[in-house]
């Protein structure tokens, strides 16, 4: 009954926002027309299979010399608080979740809506692309309603699926990845959450990776990233049966390596004990099969849920510390001419890692961590500098020991070495306004792009960490599409560089932060040749 | 009991309903707590919750009402003010399945749906409770009415 009201309520929303769009999109009328599909400007939510966040000079005209003179081009309002899809690019649209509002293909020189598919309402990934049978189609996930395939020149759907596996309550958190006519999905679980409820018996599910189809949206393998399975370890209200082990979500996107076929990603935390071997850990697994190269895990005896910030009933005893690994790792090739896994933990903790055997070859440790970072959503590389940024939140959570160190550092990927760090400072005293860099960052050619966690959008310089830039997004736009819009937090994906455009949504209001509905697009003008 | 029972009041009838809205979910509760049907993840799995949710509702409304009810016409709330539900124009209870099915299910049922104008059916039964038979819709489509059990004194 309940999933017929929220298509009633849906079809009802969709039906408001469609008429207001109508009135107010009159300028745009011309540009509902077909995207084009012939470039893209990124393979995944890493921007390429290695997972660095790093768009080349072929990608982006933005750079140190020209960053000072970006302006605003657009805004466009989302239909949502906490915006949470990352943008797909190509050579004149922006394919992007807005929220209640459904997929939506912009027309990037303006904001101005080529299509929209209103069918699905809670996109959480980032939008990936691949040709099937000469069909372009967008790939991406809705937090609780699956996979999805969307015809990219229609935004007609064409499947949706959830894994097959024996996961009751998945939650799709983390961007998929699609390669070879695979789609790796990373998976996590509402029960997380559900652990709020004292007569829920916490907990039974795990996380996991699988693989679809990219025709047909059918599993080809989904590997948990805890085999064994959960049983009862105790009782509280004399009836209610607690499990484990239980947990090790996979929050983050995965990363790539063509060249050995392996598909590297993080697990999260446990959510019950006793607490398994695989959770904070680092998983390589073969893309053809699924089956494990190696687990390493990084923090042993994790174990945390929702409850635990209320004293609930479901919180493990001891609980936390919480420092999974949200953000996806990454890799660089060294000035040796070998691999290294980089991975950024909520504990603060950056690792440089073996890709063949697992061994950690370096490891540094930068501020305080916590449940919402120390590093949260993601790292980013400079192959050309040998350089990796990692963005540090420390916005303050549990206890710590350490003091906080919100902002960013450069470290040089060879050693592990801090080469240059930006400490942020707080523009005000609430927890609004906490100067952390809690989402992704992304990386040009020598130029690093933030968003914080208190607004401010900047561009530093990747060799020194000079701030070339700001813009306090902390205010109300006007909107190509007219809704009432305003910037917020930055969290989540962070930030994209496409060819002349700087593209960012601000506002994320999940967990106490400054929501907002700002999808930014800034621009430099291109330069003329006299 | 004599055929002409009068009918229960307004305030012993609202007093009786708030004592059951008290009573049911905190029996529902008990019954949560030993079934165990929300217990596993399963429970939130599609429409799951619901569907348990409102299973639940009935076994703590039965399990509390459900042989009251059948014997004489009363729930807790009810048999505490001393009132009960009868077939119209008699003293004896009125059926079982009527009271269960009709009064117990499908009107509260309709009050949580929430698209108008559906939701002005709990106003509209409600209010003819004002009516000089002090019979709500839910009575006049059950065929009951509400009166004093003719042991007790009267309001």
């Amino acid at each position: 009954m309940l999933n017929l009201s929220n298509k009633l309520v849906a079809t009802f929303v969709s039906f408001l926002l469609s008429a207001a769009s109508a009135q107010a999109q009159g300028p745009c009328e011309a540009t509902r027309s077909a995207p084009g599909l012939e470039r893209f400007y990124s393979q995944t939510w890493g921007t390429q299979y290695n997972g660095q966040r790093f768009q080349s000079a072929v990608n982006t005209s933005i750079n140190s010399a020209n960053a000072s003179k970006l302006e605003l081009l657009w805004v466009y309002g989302l239909s949502t608080n906490s915006p949470r899809s990352y943008p797909l690019v190509t050579e004149d649209t922006i394919f992007i979740g807005d929220g209640g509002r459904g997929l939506v293909a912009l027309d990037r020189e303006n904001g101005c809506v080529r299509w929209e598919n209103t069918e699905i309402q809670d996109i959480s990934t980032a939008i990936v692309s691949e040709v099937v049978d000469g069909r372009t189609l967008l790939i991406f996930s809705g937090r609780n309603s699956g996979v999805f395939a969307v015809d990219a020149n229609s935004g007609e759907l064409v499947w949706q699926r959830f894994v097959d596996d024996d996961h009751p309550i998945p939650m799709f958190s983390g961007s998929p990845l699609v390669y070879e006519d695979k789609v790796f999905v990373p998976i996590s679980s509402l029960e997380i959450g559900l652990t709020l409820n004292p007569f829920y018996g916490c907990c039974t599910t795990s996380g996991g990776m699988a693989a679809l189809d990219s025709a047909t949206g059918d599993t080809l393998w989904y590997r948990p990233t805890i085999e064994e399975e959960a049983k009862v370890t105790g009782r509280h209200f004399f009836f209610v049966e607690e499990y484990g082990p239980s947990g090790a979500p996979v929050w983050g996107a995965p990363m790539l390596d063509t060249k050995r076929r392996l598909l590297f990603y993080g697990s999260g935390q446990n959510y019950s004990r006793p607490a398994s071997l695989t959770s904070d850990a680092i998983f390589a697994v073969h893309i053809d099969t699924g089956e494990i190269a190696w687990v390493e895990q990084f923090t042993a005896g994790d174990a945390f849920n929702l409850a635990c910030g209320l004293g609930l009933p479901n919180c493990p005893e001891p609980m936390g510390p919480d420092v999974d690994f949200g953000a996806p790792p990454l890799l660089v090739e060294l000035a040796t001419g070998e691999d290294l896994v980089i991975a950024g933990q909520k504990s603060g903790d950056v690792y440089g890692i073996d890709p063949d055997s697992g061994e950690t070859v370096w490891s540094t440790r930068i501020g305080r961590g916590g449940a919402l970072g120390g590093v949260h959503w993601g790292i980013a590389a400079n192959p050309e500098m040998d350089l990796v940024f990692v963005p540090i939140s420390d916005i303050p959570t549990l206890p710590k020991e350490r003091p906080p160190q919100p902002g960013l550092f450069a470290l040089d990927f060879n050693d592990g070495r801090i080469v240059w760090s930006v400490e942020r400072k707080a523009k005000c005293e609430a927890r609004s306004c906490w100067p952390g860099l809690s989402a992704a960052i992304t990386a040009g050619p020598d130029i690093v792009v933030t968003g914080s966690l208190d607004g401010m959008l900047e561009i530093y310089r990747a060799s020194d960490g000079e701030l070339l830039w700001s813009y306090d997004t902390v205010t109300e736009f006007s909107a190509v599409n007219e809704l009432a819009t305003k910037g917020g937090a930055f969290d989540a994906h962070g930030p994209m560089l496409a060819d002349n455009l700087l593209i960012v949504s601000s506002g994320y209001g999940s967990f106490g932060q400054e929501g907002g509905n700002a999808l930014l697009v800034f621009t430099v003008a291109e330069e003329q040749s006299p | 009991m004599t055929d002409t029972s009068p009918l229960a009041g307004r305030g012993r009838r609202l007093v009786a309903t708030l004592i059951d809205l008290f009573v049911v979910p905190l029996v529902s509760v008990l019954v949560l707590l030993v079934s165990g049907v929300f217990e596993n993840a399963e429970a939130y799995a599609g429409n799951q919750i619901y569907i348990r949710g409102f299973l639940l509702g009935v076994a703590g409304y039965l399990l509390i009402n459900g042989w009251l009810l059948h014997t004489r016409g009363q729930t807790l709330g009810k048999t505490i003010m001393g009132i009960m539900i009868v077939s119209n124009g008699t003293s004896t209870p009125a059926p079982l399945w009527r009271l269960v099915l009709i009064r117990a299910l499908f009107f509260p049922t309709l009050y949580l749906v929430f698209f108008f104008p559906l939701t002005l059916i709990a106003i509209i039964d409600q209010a003819f409770i004002f009516s000089k038979k002090r019979r709500c819709l839910h009575d006049l489509v059950c065929g009951t009415s509400v009166v004093v059990r003719s042991d007790v004194g009267q309001e």
